[in-house]
């Protein structure tokens, strides 16, 4: 690793210092602890209970998507890319299928963009479930998580009508989406739009107003506006600092543009800030599907793709708006059926820089809170 | 020393009596029936928290899981037992045995009822904060010994925590047995019998008096004891999601838990001491309301009715069971349970039994209820933060507590007060 | 500081309504888990779930022509077909099949390809084995399906 010297530079027999003086105590914070979000391991430089320092160890879930990319067909390593933020694989699968599109100049239906957006979405309130569930449960509160994974479930019924799948859904295939909406999509997904609301106005009774929460949250892993720029920081961790910059409006894709709805954004960049942009964002994205489904159009759901896929020798970048910040997907081809090179920008992997300096000179529980909520997906971050 | 069987007929306790026999048997019964207790009340805590995590929890062994605790036990007791290699052996081997110790040394002074305690020590609620501020120890030692980080500093958390806690608790409590001694003897009372038996004569329970300086009280205690007993929202030295398990992380198997049973023996303990104190003990409610021999006696009536209601649900619910051959099993357990609950509620009817026994009921049903607020504090809220948690115990809980305290004791003695302020202003 | 959010504080009005909200969870009505083996989870039609091979209803044949597009559209290169030509009709059929189903993903991509509809993910899901043995499939398991599986107590 970078810091190879990170375990020895403690003070441990300094001279002219007894055996009682005090030393920093190094602890290691996973790959197993509850609440790592998976197999994050976070090396705590401490003092007491005071975190001098941090150091990330990650890649205990790497399972080189990259390469694997170079090894398959276009069309092939479509399911591969579920797998990396498996909490929001709809959102992975229309970064890497708009990635594709844009290199091969497809003009995607208009029908099938609807179909993108209402699944995405509901993708997202899918991640921000999960997000929030696990969040509270690392400050503490045990029952929100199950409360949002009732919730999750009803969304995960609809993406198994869908396509068959709960959570690797391949929902969408190059050039379009494989299925038309089901019978009785349009009324399920407003059904549960419905329905929704009500459970977050009660999310909101159990955590914002209480006082413990707000304790636990106001001022913590407090990120400024230039820090989060400068460390690269995207999605809601980026708008909880204040920076008003979501992908679906500063480059609309997919259609966004047809759709009215606000960014919300925080005001000090603390972890309550981030809480607030998260739920605010479940509501937009509400809106955002009732407006989609009002509005599908009808028509054909697949562009004219040839059936074994040679993009011209080019790059391309592609990033859109994942639950968790800005997801990229650059793609050369060298004219083959195959990839010469698949990079991916992982949100979370970016996201996750910004630990050290949230947590630097607070408490071990902090850090628990700043890991849930800089919201990371081990799959995400090791690929 | 008296005749043996004659005990039977007195009534007072056992350390009253002077029978070192029937203490003994007291102390015998007391902990078998907290252990049953605390086994219920971990099947309970994961069937309330289920509920209230809209699942169902245990339902798989025995009807509706009745019998997970049993099946949670043998896997505890047939576990390997892990001594870490760079653990203090003695110390490690000791913690948990002194942890369970103390937890269950409290009940010796509880009274369940009027003739229903060990013994009716005259400094019972000193003995009490005494020996409940002893667990600590247990839990450092189990911290320090297991040499590991996170148990460590879960000892720490908790040493802190207990220590801060311990002095609202105190105040709180002293302001309880200030009110004791308001009466027209002036003279108060340590014995946790005597305070229940100053609130019975006082007419009202002392939650309910000097309104609300006894409900200030008795809220701060409230607080102080949840902290005290390490549960949510203050569960920091076991943090799970912090500290993994806090200080007994390295513990396995039966060490583990010993510190389990310790952790419910000493909330049930603990919500006695509270009870006695504030919610009038073994008192029936409602005595001046609805005083007389009949409301007597239909308040003696009503532990037979609330067993009698809960065999009814458990054969409702067995005849209602699925009948399919793989539910079978559970059926035929659930009347078996639901029988023997009506059994008991049979035998509570008895005019003899109902007498004696309805103390122990009310004593339990207060305790019960302080048993699911547990419970529905840990389905709901989040977690302190360490530095929170020492900010509420010192800057809110203290001055509060030493407000009430004052307060209690200058309306405790208004009337003199006023007629020495009239002596002076003459 | 004003005095209703002071009194709101004093009173615990915070605390009592996330209470409130758990309280009310505990109604048998909100009550989501599903009994497994005794009460079988709903499946979507278009669920992606055990491999099969269709069958001609009438004939018994099976459907595959021995093209081999499942073996080449699939990501995990886990579906193994030979083929052969009939001397006769200079038709080409399939010989043998092979699925393994331990490093399938349910992509659905091998039902995509399938020109004559044979190969499909079924609604079935209890794939569950004690070995990786069992767990490579041929033909003859494919077109039978999954045996049905007992639970008992």
């Amino acid at each position: 690793m970078s810091n190879s010297n990170f375990y020895d530079d403690a003070p441990v027999e300094a001279p002219g210092k007894t055996f009682l003086d005090s030393t920093e105590m190094v602890l290691n914070m996973g790959p197993q602890h509850p609440s790592t979000h998976g197999v994050l391991r976070v090396i705590l430089k401490l003092d007491g209970e005071k975190v001098l320092g941090t150091e990330c160890v990650i890649g205990y879930l790497h399972r080189g998507v990259e390469k694997i990319a170079e090894n398959r067909t276009y069309a092939q390593f479509n399911p591969y890319v579920d797998r990396m933020d498996y909490v929001a694989a709809v959102s992975n699968g229309l970064g890497y299928c708009g990635a594709v599109e844009k290199l091969i100049s497809a003009e995607v239906p208009k029908r099938a963009e609807y179909l993108r957006v209402i699944l995405t979405e509901l993708n997202r309130l899918a991640s921000h479930q999960v997000w929030l569930g696990t969040h509270a449960l690392d400050i503490g509160a045990i029952t929100p998580l199950f409360y949002t994974f009732r919730e999750r479930e009803e969304i995960l019924k609809i993406f198994e009508k869908y396509c068959g799948a709960r959570l690797t859904t391949h929902a969408f295939r190059i050039g379009g989406c494989q299925y038309d909406a089901y019978e009785g999509f349009d009324r399920e997904v407003l059904a549960f739009c419905d329905a929704q609301d009500p459970r977050l106005d009660e999310y909101e009774e159990l955590l914002t107003t209480n006082r413990i929460w707000v304790e636990r949250t106001k001022g913590v892993g407090i990120l400024s506006a230039e820090d989060a720029i400068a460390l690269g920081v995207t999605g809601p961790v980026l708008r909880g600092s204040g920076v008003r910059w979501d992908l679906r409006k500063a480059q609309p894709y997919c259609s966004y543009k047809d759709f009215d709805f606000e960014i919300p954004i925080g005001l000090t960049g603390d972890t309550f800030d981030r809480y607030v942009v998260r739920i605010q964002e479940m509501r937009q994205s509400l809106r955002i599907i009732r407006q989609a489904v009002a509005g599908l159009p009808e028509g054909p759901i697949m562009a004219k793709v040839p059936k074994v896929l040679k993009p011209p020798v080019g790059e391309v970048y592609h990033s859109i708006e994942a639950p968790k910040g800005e997801l990229g997907y650059y793609i050369v081809s060298d004219g083959s059926t195959q990839p010469y090179r698949v990079r991916v920008r992982p949100p979370s992997f970016v996201n996750l820089q910004a630990l050290d300096v949230m947590v630097r000179g607070r408490l071990v529980a902090d850090v628990v809170a700043v890991i849930g909520t800089l919201d990371i997906v081990l799959g995400e971050v090791d690929r | 020393m008296r005749p043996f069987l004659d005990y039977l007929h007195s009534s007072v306790t056992p350390g009253e009596y002077g029978s070192y026999l029937w203490a003994v048997i007291y102390i015998l019964i007391i902990f078998a029936v907290a252990s049953v207790a605390v086994m219920l009340m971990t099947w309970l805590e994961r069937k309330i928290l289920a509920h209230m995590q809209v699942r169902l929890g245990p339902m798989r062994v025995g009807p509706h899981g009745l019998l997970q605790p049993i099946a949670d036990a043998l896997k505890l007791l047939t576990k390997e037992d892990i001594l870490p290699d760079e653990a203090d052996k003695v110390v490690f081997w000791f913690a948990p045995v002194w942890v369970m110790m103390i937890a269950f040394l409290n009940y010796v002074v509880l009274p369940f009822g009027r003739t229903h305690a060990v013994t009716d020590m005259n400094i019972g609620i000193l003995f009490v904060l005494g020996v409940s501020s002893l667990s600590v120890l247990g839990v450092i030692m189990a911290g320090w010994s297991s040499n590991s980080h996170y148990p460590l500093m879960g000892a720490l958390r908790s040493s802190a925590q207990m220590v801060s806690y311990e002095v609202a608790m105190g105040l709180a409590i002293v302001s309880a047995v200030l009110m004791t001694s308001l009466n027209s003897t002036g003279t108060g009372t340590l014995s946790m019998i005597g305070i229940v038996e100053a609130q019975k004569a006082a007419g009202r329970w002392y939650i309910f008096s000097m309104f609300p300086l006894g409900l200030i009280a008795f809220l701060i205690f409230a607080i102080a004891m949840i902290a005290e007993t390490n549960r949510a929202p203050f569960d920091l030295p076991e943090a799970e999601s912090e500290l993994v398990a806090g200080f007994h992380t390295e513990y396995s198997g039966f060490r583990w838990s010993l510190f389990f049973l310790a952790e419910y023996a000493a909330m049930i303990g603990i919500s006695s001491v509270a009870v006695t104190l504030w919610l009038g003990g073994y008192l029936r409610p409602f005595p001046n309301l609805l005083s007389g021999h009949s409301w007597d006696l239909a308040f003696s009536l009503f532990p037979g009715l609330i067993f009698a209601g809960m065999a009814l649900m458990c054969l409702i619910g067995a005849a209602r069971m699925p009948k399919i051959p793989q539910m079978k099993v559970q059926t035929i357990g659930l009347w078996l349970f639901g029988g023997v609950i009506a059994l008991i509620a049979v035998v509570l009817f008895l005019p003899g039994v109902r007498e004696r026994v309805q103390d122990i009921f009310w004593f339990a049903a207060k305790v019960a209820a302080f048993m699911y607020l547990y419970i529905w504090y840990r389905g709901t809220f989040p977690r302190y933060r360490f530095d929170q948690l020492m900010k509420l115990g010192w800057k809110v809980l203290l001055p509060v507590s030493l407000a009430v305290l004052i307060l209690t004791a200058l309306v405790g003695i208004r009337q003199d007060l006023s007629t020495v302020l009239m002596g002076v202003l003459r | 500081m004003s005095v209703a959010p002071l009194l709101r504080k004093i009173f615990l009005v915070d605390l009592i309504k996330g209470l409130s909200v758990t309280f009310r969870s505990q109604h048998p009505d909100e009550l989501i888990t599903e009994q497994y083996p005794l009460e079988r989870p709903w499946i979507a039609e278009r669920y992606r779930g055990q491999p099969r091979m269709a069958v001609n209803p009438d004939t018994g044949e099976s459907l595959c022509n021995g093209c081999g597009a499942c073996a080449l559209a699939c990501p995990e290169k886990l579906i193994t077909v030979t083929s052969d030509r009939d001397p006769v009709t200079k038709k080409k059929y399939m010989t043998s099949y092979t699925y393994d189903v331990s490093r399938c993903m349910f992509c659905g991509l091998c039902q995509e390809s399938c020109p004559t509809d044979c190969i499909e993910l079924s609604q079935d899901y209890e794939m569950a084995l004690y070995s990786r043995e069992g767990m490579t499939l041929d033909r003859v398991r494919l077109e039978k399906g999954p045996e049905p599986t007992e639970y008992a107590r």
